[in-house]
């Protein structure tokens, strides 16, 4: 079963094409790195997916529910029953620094699910269990480390239950010690079979979580394939060519 | 048979008690003037009052008393916001064009007040020199005609504490306030020869014919009994006695003008009602403008991020524009003569509309601010968590935003507050028309204008202070 299906979508910024009807396909389950030069359109694709952007033409279908068709969106009710259905997490966290850890979480659930209050900690307390931050509920972001803020990001994005999950380079902004600790966590998730694309620059990471890695350059999929696949045998030469200038940089 | 008889009573007393009630006029005047019109006690008293009141009185009419600036009598009479404007007001060509004028009560002259070592000597020595008048009086209209633009002072002992400091060099004043007012400063004397002679009369709205005969037949029965004259002797009186006692004055330190200005009538009361007009129209419009900004604020910053309520932001930039580029003194007073120009309503609603009105375009834009300062990742996680644009508005961005512009938000409450200063305009007696009308009593400027610098100086603090509490609170979370 498909739980994210994409077709020809594409999307312009002031006459400027940044995605050109590319198309992807996410079985339940799987997780999905997407790799490619900075322009290329992968957090642009991620920002249409996860309803962020409105996209200009093509097709998007989550979790069986038809939030875009040939171009034209669907009513406001039918695009608020499919956003229930993804979660983002996001580079620079965003989590609401007015609100405490556990107020971060529940917010959603309680005002947009309407989950009785009660029930909503529980699970709120659950995520922050996982997470290994049970003793900071009551704190506030700012008194947070970067890598901590965003593993609450995790958690607030998986109270809602979510089929699918986006993740927009969520180590980009942390100093390099505190990745490990984001990076378990979605490992952790990809071993609990949930469906998450992610959009980064570890290539490591990549290989080590990811079923499929997709390349892309200049908004469009170059190249679509198992992960150790992609990395250490790529078939096109921009797939080449992108691989060995990390592997330089490294 | 007997409930009809019954209604027929209650209609017959009804209709009687309505034929016999007298007629309530509204009388506009400047009690600014003595002995013409001026405060005593929580009365507005003086030779215009008292025989406006008695002309009304063998007319079968009462009368209510508004105390307004003189510059405003004329036009709140012509777009008939008052009945009849009693305000020692000269008979002049360009009045008659906007106002009818009853019969002459009294002969007035306007003199010349001088420094007693002063060169001038009369009318022809005036050429080129500073002179202060009382704006909108006719000594303002003669020496502006027919001898050079003077300097206006609102009220006149502004201009007598400027010929004391030398920053004039005559004042040209009625002659009866000028005798008080020269009584109280012995370095100062009036010339001999007034510069003009003129005619005080009332003044009603246009084409108000009844209205102008009653008066009419009223002064000229009063002229022909004397009444008039023993009106006038009697105010002569409380003018010597205050000439007199201000010569004591005179002579008297600080603590007796402190004694004067603040303790004898009761005069401290002037302070403390303005007050609490003051702090009751600011803090009324502080939230009508919060509440208007906010509106405006949304509705600006969503049309802006959404490209939703196209017309609506045309009307809120159309608002902003008008408001922030006029002065509030002519939004106050339009509102009251132009907006409300035919209705009767509560000057304080006046007030506080017309400030909240202002007031909410300012606060507009300090919310707008607020808001973009918010990163719109804000945004975007409030909407990729489900929420719809108004929950993320009011649950993330705002709360946030509002933090952010508290600092700002706190100083423009400051400025309103000192801003309704100008509610004597239309006439409402806050803190500051308060400190004028002491001035008005007391013929002294200094005290007066300082004790109410110090109480908007001690409502600043203590509202500085309390927002400085609540910004600590706020910050906890940082």
């Amino acid at each position: 079963m498909k739980v994210l299906q994409i077709d020809d979508l594409s999307k312009s910024f002031r006459g400027h094409e940044v995605l050109k009807n590319m198309s992807l396909a996410v079985e339940k389950g799987e997780v999905i790195a997407v790799i490619g030069p900075s322009g290329s359109g992968k957090t642009t694709l991620l920002r249409c997916a996860a309803m962020l952007e409105n996209a200009d033409g093509g097709s998007i279908n989550i979790g069986g529910i038809p939030v875009l068709a040939n171009g034209v969106y669907a009513a406001k009710n039918v695009l608020k029953q499919a956003r229930g259905k993804c979660g983002m997490v996001f580079q620079g966290f965003n989590l609401f620094p007015h609100m405490s850890v556990l107020k971060n979480i529940i917010d959603a659930p309680v005002h947009v699910a309407g989950v009785p209050p009660k029930d909503a900690v529980a699970e709120a307390m659950r995520l922050l269990e996982k997470m290994e931050l049970a003793d900071h509920a009551e704190a506030y972001p700012c008194e947070l480390s970067g890598g901590q803020q965003q593993r609450v990001a995790i958690a607030r994005a998986l109270a809602l239950h979510p089929e699918i999950l986006f993740f927009d380079e969520p180590t980009s902004a942390l100093d390099p010690e505190l990745t490990q600790g984001v990076l378990q966590v979605i490992r952790a998730l990809a071993e609990e079979n949930m469906t998450m694309i992610i959009v980064t620059h570890e290539m490591d990471f990549a290989e080590m979580v990811a079923d499929r890695i997709i390349f892309m350059a200049d908004g469009v999929v170059v190249e679509d394939g198992p992960a150790a696949q992609i990395i250490h045998n790529p078939a096109n030469e921009r797939t080449k060519a992108f691989i060995a200038g990390l592997k330089a940089v490294c | 048979m007997m409930k009809k008889i019954f209604l027929l009573s209650v209609f017959a007393v009804f209709f009687l008690c309505n034929a016999a009630s007298e007629q309530i006029l509204r009388v506009v005047t400047s009690a600014d003037f003595p002995p013409y019109e001026y405060h005593e006690g929580d009365k507005i008293v003086g030779i215009d009052i008292d025989i406006l009141r008695e002309v009304l009185r063998r007319g079968n009419c009462k009368m209510v008393v508004e105390d307004m600036k003189f510059d405003s009598i004329i036009a709140a009479v012509q777009t008939g916001k008052g009945d009849i404007a009693a305000s020692a007001i000269t008979i002049t060509e360009d009045r008659k064009k906007m106002v009818d004028f009853s019969i002459p009560y009294i002969t007035a002259k306007q003199v010349i007040i001088v420094p007693e070592n002063s060169k001038v000597q009369g009318v022809s020595d005036l050429k080129g020199l500073r002179i202060g008048v009382q704006h909108g009086t006719t000594g303002d209209s003669y020496v502006t005609e027919k001898i050079g633009e003077p300097q206006r002072f609102s009220d006149a002992s502004m201009a007598v504490a400027a010929l004391n400091r030398n920053k004039l060099d005559v004042v040209v004043l009625d002659n009866d306030p000028a005798m008080v007012h020269v009584a109280k400063n012995p370095q100062l004397k009036i010339l001999e020869k007034p510069l003009t002679f003129e005619e005080y009369a009332f003044a009603v709205p246009k084409g108000r014919q009844e209205l102008l005969k009653m008066i009419n037949d009223g002064l000229t029965g009063m002229h022909l009994d004397k009444t008039i004259v023993e009106i006038v002797d009697k105010y002569n009186e409380r003018t010597q006695k205050s000439v007199d006692s201000a010569q004591e004055d005179a002579a008297s330190g600080f603590k007796a003008d402190f004694y004067t200005n603040f303790v004898k009538n009761e005069r401290w009361r002037y302070l403390v009602d303005g007050f609490i007009v003051t702090i009751s129209v600011a803090f009324s419009s502080v939230i009508l403008g919060v509440l208007i900004g906010f509106v405006v604020a949304i509705i600006r910053s969503t049309a802006d991020q959404t490209g939703k309520f196209k017309i609506a932001d045309f009307v809120c930039r159309v608002y902003l524009t008008v408001i922030r580029g006029t002065p509030v003194v002519l939004q106050l007073l339009i509102i009251y003569f132009v907006v409300f120009g035919s209705v009767d309503v509560d000057k304080i609603m006046v007030a506080i509309l017309a400030f909240g009105i202002n007031s909410g375009a300012y606060v507009a834009e300090i919310i707008r601010s607020g808001i973009m300062s918010i990163d719109r990742g804000q945004m975007e996680a409030g909407r990729s968590l489900g929420l719809n644009y108004s929950q993320t508005m009011g649950m993330v961005i705002l709360p946030q935003a509002l933090k952010n512009v508290l600092p700002a938000l706190g100083n423009e409450f400051i400025v309103l507050l000192k801003e309704t200063s100008v509610c004597g305009f239309i006439a409402l007696q806050d803190l500051t028309k308060g400190g004028d009308i002491i001035r008005s009593q007391t013929y002294n400027a200094f005290q007066p204008l300082i004790a109410v610098a110090l109480v908007y100086l001690v409502m600043v603090v203590i509202f500085s202070k309390l927002l400085e509490i609540l910004e600590k609170r706020l910050k906890k979370n940082e």
